[in-house]
């Protein structure tokens, strides 16, 4: 078609509006599920960090800290037969060290272990790592994985081995896998927080629990987000 | 030109990785597995033929002047649209090709094939010129993966035979460069007799 200014402003305004208009409905349809869907990928990686799955086990409270603009939030997950706490699921980004494209986020389990705390497993929730190298992070059994699965918490140094640490990094991506080290360090900086929230709690709510190994909580009195999310930690 | 040449010229003729030599970008940069050079082809493909029909669509109301960037605000706005239902109904596609999808924006055989050919086509040709320009940009990554991963990382398809002794060159980007120069060689060489 011959162009004119005219019909060369028409034409154009009227497919950027079209399309503008599309591509909104489009995103006001697929919004919720597109929530549901990422929340459902979540949830299910709460009990796979724990080896359990949503048949056997319930999430019993869902604490957050802010710490800056970031959000750790630490699920405890307990059993349906019996209640018992199997662990706690936290969610966890890494705050300090940027992977090579974006923040990575993880989910770790971690299962107490007498005062120390066994890291489970651990699930890649987000990352944008290169294909092939820094997102091999996400293939089960990698180095990264198996230099925390089944080890103590407080045993490990939140680096790559070259530098000291115990992250046994993957092929070619020290900067992923060092990404990688800080968030588990803040996952555990996570439950170490939501644990010594849990125990203040239960030393002034009913001092007849302290002591005993498996306490129940009630659901609703220990569910408590809105009130932790206003507590934001600068560090 | 018959229905099957023009798919097949996008295969061998007009090889978009190969001949042409568009969309490096997407080419070397996800080019570091078979799986994912083919995850990539295959997204590519699916928005390719769908793009191609709709410029073909709306080629005779565009003004010459403005058509590459009316071109460019439907096929960005299209691939939006796809990444978002994708997301949110095929998610288990969305996790495999999720990634790739905002590469496809812009890359630019979509904008390419738009251009030279469903501008100046029908509409069923430019859907076979869609199938056979993704076809071939689906084996050309594809090759270009394997080779790559077999060379680095001593895998094929994920299978591995070799574990740590194959090169990590090839994985990153200077072994993309080399992979792709010497397919490119071999590919033209052997497509010319």
């Amino acid at each position: 078609m011959k162009s004119s200014l005219k019909n060369m402003v028409v034409v154009l305004f009227i497919i950027t509006t079209v399309s503008a208009l599309l591509v909104a409905l489009v995103n006001n349809m697929t919004k919720e599920a597109i929530a549901l869907s990422n929340q459902q990928t979540k949830d299910a990686a709460k009990y796979k960090v724990l080896s359990t799955t949503s048949d056997e086990a319930y999430i019993l409270c869902d604490t957050t800290r802010l710490i800056g603009d970031f959000a750790i939030n630490v699920s405890t997950v307990a059993q349906k037969s019996d209640n018992a706490i199997i662990g706690y699921a936290v969610e966890a980004p890494s705050i300090t060290k940027s992977g090579y494209a974006d923040r990575i986020i993880l989910m770790v389990g971690f299962v107490e272990d007498g005062e120390d705390a066994t890291i489970n497993h651990v699930e890649v929730l987000s990352q944008k790592e290169t294909p092939g190298l820094g997102a091999n992070m996400t293939k089960p059994g990698n180095s990264l994985e198996q230099s925390v699965v089944g080890k103590q918490a407080s045993t490990l140094k939140f680096s790559v081995t070259k530098e000291g640490g115990s992250f046994d990094a993957l092929t070619g991506s020290t900067i992923s896998s060092r990404a990688y080290a800080n968030a588990v360090e803040s996952a555990y900086a996570g439950y170490l927080w939501a644990k010594g929230r849990l125990e203040t709690d239960k030393q002034s709510g009913n001092d007849t629990a302290s002591g005993a190994s498996t306490t129940q909580y009630d659901n609703n009195t220990e569910t408590e987000p809105e009130a932790q999310k206003g507590e934001v930690e600068n560090e | 030109m018959n229905k099957l040449q023009i798919i097949s010229k996008g295969i061998l003729k007009e090889n978009p990785t190969f001949v042409l030599i568009l969309g490096m970008c997407p080419t070397l940069g996800v080019t570091s597995s078979a799986i994912n050079g083919m995850g990539m082809g295959v997204a590519t493909m699916a928005v390719l033929i769908m793009s191609n029909i709709v410029i073909s669509l709306i080629k005779n109301v565009i003004p010459d002047k403005v058509r590459i960037p009316a071109f460019i605000v439907v096929i960005a706005s299209f691939v939006t649209m796809i990444e978002m239902l994708m997301q949110a109904y095929v998610p288990s596609l969305y996790a495999s090709l999720g990634v790739f999808i905002p590469l496809i924006v812009v890359n630019c055989i979509i904008l390419g094939r738009a251009e030279a050919f469903a501008s100046k086509n029908g509409v069923l040709d430019s859907a076979l010129d869609g199938i056979g320009i993704g076809l071939g940009f689906t084996l050309s990554l594809t090759a270009i993966g394997a080779v790559r991963e077999v060379l680095g990382a001593g895998s094929i398809f994920g299978f591995t035979f070799a574990e740590g002794v194959m090169p990590l060159l090839f994985i990153l980007a200077p072994g993309g460069f080399l992979v792709l120069g010497y397919l490119m060689v071999l590919f033209n060489r052997v497509a010319k007799r």
